[in-house]
């Protein structure tokens, strides 16, 4: 029996005096592909960031195929005991960013082939061959020698993909993907989001498209102030709301 | 035309020296403010208070006390150095080794105290998000710092790097102070030996623009290397 990918318990995480992740857990098996939604402020991002330890949350366990991260208490609050355990695990969770962040200083090709060379030490001939094929596959090929800031968002946004596909990443990391693009763009990156689902990439995304979520979701968590109000497959979050304010947060308000 | 009456070599001697003195003591410098800001940055109050006391103490007080400062109550542990590494290692570099190694360590420990603020605010204004995307993508917080943190931070640091370069070039004029021979010590001489003054100094000062002219022209090949990615150029 394989392990599950990425399983993450009891989560807490608090700014100051208001704790924003009351206690949130989550398991992705692989080719899960686990929607989380909710209003801003529920906390889906924090707890997107909590999974990879971009934030350190102050309670609760991250544990990758069987191997749970180790922590140890400071001055600071709880931090991870061991970095070279998280950057590894860092490494099998790619994450694509509400703002892209592609590495201005490098070429679209660049920052696709920057982490396989340096971190999974490829080669550079094997990491480019492998960026081209990911480059066909979000529509950017021709965009190989652009600089971020001549590409549109959208462009971006692909391209951060395919940054992120070239780590072949057990488990794939989503924040709002689409939430800083033009509407016109939306469309692009949800088409290749939706491919990456259909071949079955695990996948948690956090998002606010609701068509998105409904169509290719194996699992929608609705968050409501850190913590799970409903949780299950799309029909039953999606299409048969139990909690007032999830039949609120669904409905559209124009 | 121009009649050096004889201190031509000893002149070109001199500028060798003040170019060897500026470069080595740029590095120096820029070594130190490094880590200057990376103190300043940290967590760690010790760091933290120690940096904080030396861009204090470098920024309030003359260069040209630092200097004396440094040089005299620094002889002791230079002149040791230098006798270990001439007995142990039979490296006797400078005739003046050791007014030479005071002129760097004197000039390199004030700029690096510059240099650690320009850093810290070419530091800070690197995006947040291009550090996370390299840490979520694995990358140490080496790796991230050399392939992400510096370049970027470089872009913002060249403006003050090289404002701090071009004073520094002027203070090492300072060095004759401590009994060093570069060029404006040089020319001095030769200008009271002589009572000539204008024509030993102003060649000494269209070296220094010289020197300031080349330099200028390879920060600006510098700049626009590090810019690349930023807007079009």
């Amino acid at each position: 029996m394989a392990a599950t990918p990425l399983e993450v318990r009891n989560i807490k995480k608090r700014f100051g005096d208001t704790e924003v992740l009351k206690g949130l857990s989550l398991e992705a098996q692989k080719g899960d592909v686990i929607t989380l939604i909710g209003a801003s402020g529920s906390g889906k991002s924090t707890f997107l960031r909590c999974m990879n330890l971009l934030e350190q949350p102050d309670e609760g366990e991250i544990i990758l195929h069987g191997d749970s991260i180790r922590f140890k208490q400071t001055r600071h609050g709880r931090e991870p005991a061991d970095m070279k355990q998280v950057v590894q695990m860092r490494a099998k969770l790619s994450m694509v960013f509400q703002n892209f962040n592609l590495w201005a200083h490098m070429t679209l090709l660049e920052n696709i082939i920057e982490a396989p060379i340096h971190v999974l030490g490829k080669s550079k001939k094997e990491a480019t061959e492998h960026a081209y094929v990911l480059l066909e596959r979000v529509g950017l090929t021709a965009r190989a020698h652009a600089y971020p800031a001549q590409m549109s968002g959208g462009q971006q946004q692909r391209g951060a993909i395919a940054r992120a596909l070239a780590m072949d990443p057990e488990v794939m990391l989503f924040d709002e993907p689409t939430s800083a693009l033009d509407p016109e763009l939306v469309g692009d990156v949800l088409k290749v989001m939706r491919d990456l689902a259909n071949e079955g990439r695990t996948m948690v995304v956090v998002t606010h498209e609701m068509s998105f979520a409904r169509d290719v979701s194996s699992q929608v968590i609705y968050l409501h102030q850190g913590l799970v109000e409903e949780a299950g497959t799309p029909g039953e979050v999606l299409g048969n709301p139990q909690s007032p304010r999830l039949k609120q947060f669904l409905t559209p308000n124009y | 035309m121009l009649d050096l009456q004889g201190y031509g070599p000893r002149l070109i001697e001199g500028a060798g020296v003040t170019v060897q003195l500026a470069v080595l003591s740029l590095l120096l410098a820029i070594t130190l403010g490094l880590f200057t800001a990376t103190a300043k940055m940290s967590r760690n109050w010790l760091l933290h208070g120690i940096a904080t006391v030396y861009t204090t103490l470098i920024r309030g007080v003359p260069d040209l006390v630092l200097m004396m400062l440094l040089f005299y109550g620094g002889q002791i542990g230079v002149n040791a150095i230098s006798d270990i590494l001439y007995y142990d290692f039979e490296i006797d570099l400078y005739i003046n080794f050791n007014a030479f190694a005071a002129g760097v360590l004197t000039i390199g420990f004030i700029f690096g105290a510059y240099m650690g603020e320009t850093f810290r605010g070419a530091f800070m204004a690197v995006d947040n998000g291009q550090v996370e995307a390299g840490k979520a993508y694995g990358m140490s917080s080496a790796l991230v710092f050399r392939r992400i943190r510096f370049p970027q931070m470089m872009r913002h640091a060249l403006p003050g790097l090289s404002n701090n370069w071009m004073v520094l070039l002027k203070t090492t004029a300072l060095v004759s102070v401590i009994g060093l021979t570069d060029m404006v010590r040089v020319a001095a001489e030769a200008s009271r030996a002589t009572h000539e003054p204008f024509v030993f100094l102003i060649p000494v000062a269209v070296a220094y623009l010289l020197i300031a002219s080349v330099s200028e022209w390879i920060f600006a090949r510098l700049q626009k290397r590090y810019d690349i990615g930023f807007g079009e150029h």
